[in-house]
């Protein structure tokens, strides 16, 4: 009798942290269902705000359609439909077929006055222009505002910037050719050289692991790194010392450094405008509905996703990239042709001054 | 006209061999010297940019070493003459306006030496030096723009030199009026910048000082 009042006891008592353990759960459940529903609730009277703000924003104002884009703006000298005119093709070719989504999210402006002072009522929707700029300048502001349609986290992530049509792709690319040339990475030097795979590596296309090694190939690369950018990070508390280490040319020191860096925060090699180029080499190789593909399937490998939207294999996309980037190379800072032409005219002009001068000195 | 232009040139290499030599030898040198130690194959990736750092570094001073040479070798022309009340140009038998072409002449000739010294000292260090793949050298274009910007300072100066003071008052009037302007304009908040309207006139698109303005670079992507 006593044995089984033992058990009973020891089994109730071995039972009681898991009944406590399990209301625990459910009243962590009901608050997360709890903070969820708010959530939700916030979520649609941010809604209602937004579209009452909305609302609020764009009485009394008239809708310019040109293609795809709907620009709201209040009457005002704004050149905005010369501007989309411009913009409009510049746009459409970017975006391709993706284009027929644009009208959903239409440009709000609101042209102000530059020179007054007098305070204006706060609009949380939109954007205000000064009403005096030129077209080129309004044609810029609607290519640098763009909504780019479905455009996923993963690929903001991974491009580093926002994907939007430039008017100068050419720079764009002679830009990439200086960081070809001058980035402090033998794998970018690689790159350069026609390394494909090196190619791939400095812009993240592929494996991930190892970035340090691939990116960083040499110990003086790494220790630079170190030394030129994360000096004031790890110069307190436990790094310190790894960093006087890193300093003294221990590449053990600079590695183990960088690979206490937090994830995503070793600096890629290449900047954004690198991949901007391959994304736009990839679009313009893929044909109309080339963005279409690509932003299909957001939880594909980014390889896939431009190999996709190109129609091509990887490998042939990043050639065509790095061959079009080498082709821009831009051009040298020697003299315009007409400096020459100024300078032997500005002497001859001083020389004739000179020869006007008098011979009595008076 | 010949001898005449000869005897010139003799005596102003006599009044100016000191700064002739001495803006040779630093022009030889400096293109040397930017590419000294920067361009070694050892350092891997990291030589590009240090490359490109010291040479933008090291080039801020063929400007000043043209205007300095524009300056002196114009002074350097006329200072004879001053000393002298000009005199011995009166009694030479020979218009005011030849006088003067054969001095400008003879300054040219004489500037030939530093320029031929940044062109060889480009060409040298150029050769000499291991350049990372991507970056160019560019020693014709900085020893002709070298050459330009001694012309145009010598230009200047010379045509300072040899005004008289009232016309060296002149220009130092209507410089001071400029700036009286400027200052009577900011204290009455009127949106007038001379200033930068001056350096846009002068250092800007055919302004006789763009020559000048920019990054002297001899090696570059």
């Amino acid at each position: 009798m006593s044995r089984l009042l033992g058990v009973l006891l020891t089994v109730s008592v071995l039972a009681s942290p898991v009944s406590s353990q399990d209301s625990l759960i459910a009243r962590l459940r009901r608050q997360a269902d709890s903070l969820l529903s708010a959530w939700r609730d916030a979520q649609k009277l941010a809604a209602v705000a937004d579209s009452l703000e909305q609302v609020r924003a764009t009485a009394g104002s008239d809708t310019i359609a040109v293609g795809g884009l709907r620009i709201i703006a209040n009457p005002s000298p704004l050149p905005l439909r010369e501007a989309a005119e411009r913009a409009w093709p510049v746009i459409d070719s970017l975006y391709g077929s993706a284009v027929e989504d644009l009208p959903r999210y239409p440009f709000i402006f609101r042209a102000v006055d530059p020179d007054s002072s007098v305070r204006r009522t706060v609009l949380h929707v939109g954007v205000e222009l000064p009403w005096d700029l030129d077209v080129r300048a309004s044609t810029n502001v609607l290519l640098t505002t763009v909504t780019a349609p479905h455009f996923d986290p993963a690929l903001a992530d991974w491009l580093g910037a926002a994907l939007r049509p430039t008017l100068r792709p050419e720079d764009e690319r002679a830009a990439v050719f200086v960081q070809l040339v001058t980035a402090p990475s033998e794998a970018v030097r690689g790159c350069f050289l026609g390394d494909i795979a090196r190619c791939k590596d400095v812009l993240q296309l592929g494996d991930s692991t190892g970035l340090l090694a691939r990116w960083y190939v040499t110990p003086a690369e790494r220790e630079a790194l170190v030394t030129g950018s994360f000096t004031d990070y790890f110069a307190r508390g436990a790094t310190a010392i790894t960093l006087q280490n890193c300093r003294q040319h221990r590449d053990d020191a600079c590695t183990a450094l960088l690979q206490a860096l937090p994830p995503g925060s070793l600096p890629r090699p290449l900047g954004p405008a690198a991949r901007l180029v391959l994304v736009r080499e990839a679009l313009r190789a893929g044909g109309r509905d080339a963005y279409r593909r690509l932003v299909a399937s957001p939880n594909t490998a980014i390889e896939a996703r431009l190999s996709s939207a190109a129609r091509m294999d990887i490998d042939s996309l990043v050639a065509r990239w790095r061959n079009g980037v080498v082709a821009a190379r831009p051009k040298p800072l020697t003299l315009p042709w007409w400096a020459g032409f100024a300078a032997i005219g500005w002497t001859a002009f001083f020389g004739f001054c000179a020869l006007r001068s008098s011979r009595w000195r008076l | 006209m010949r001898a005449m232009f000869r005897a010139v040139l003799h005596s102003q290499w006599k009044w100016s061999r000191l700064i002739v030599v001495l803006g040779t030898v630093a022009a030889f040198a400096i293109p040397l010297l930017s590419l000294q130690g920067a361009a070694r194959a050892d350092r891997g990736a990291l030589q590009a940019p240090e490359l490109l750092r010291a040479v933008q570094s090291w080039g801020t001073l063929y400007p000043l070493l043209a205007t300095a040479l524009g300056l002196l070798m114009a002074i350097a022309a006329w200072a004879p003459d001053h000393r002298g009340r000009h005199i011995h140009a009166l009694t030479l038998p020979l218009a005011r306006w030849r006088y003067v072409l054969l001095r400008f002449g003879a300054g040219f000739v004489l500037l030939a030496a530093p320029i031929a010294g940044v062109l060889i000292g480009s060409s040298l260090a150029v050769l000499a030096a291991t350049l990372p793949p991507g970056l160019q050298a560019y020693p014709i274009a900085l020893a002709m723009r070298f050459a330009f910007a001694v012309s145009v300072a010598y230009a200047v100066f010379f045509a300072v030199s040899a005004g008289t003071a009232r016309t060296a008052g002149i220009i130092l009037a209507v410089i001071a009026a400029l700036i009286l302007v400027q200052v009577v304009a900011s204290m009455a908040n009127l949106n007038l910048d001379l200033f930068g309207a001056a350096q846009t006139a002068l250092l800007l698109g055919p302004g006789p000082l763009a020559v000048f303005a920019g990054r002297w670079m001899l090696v570059d992507v």
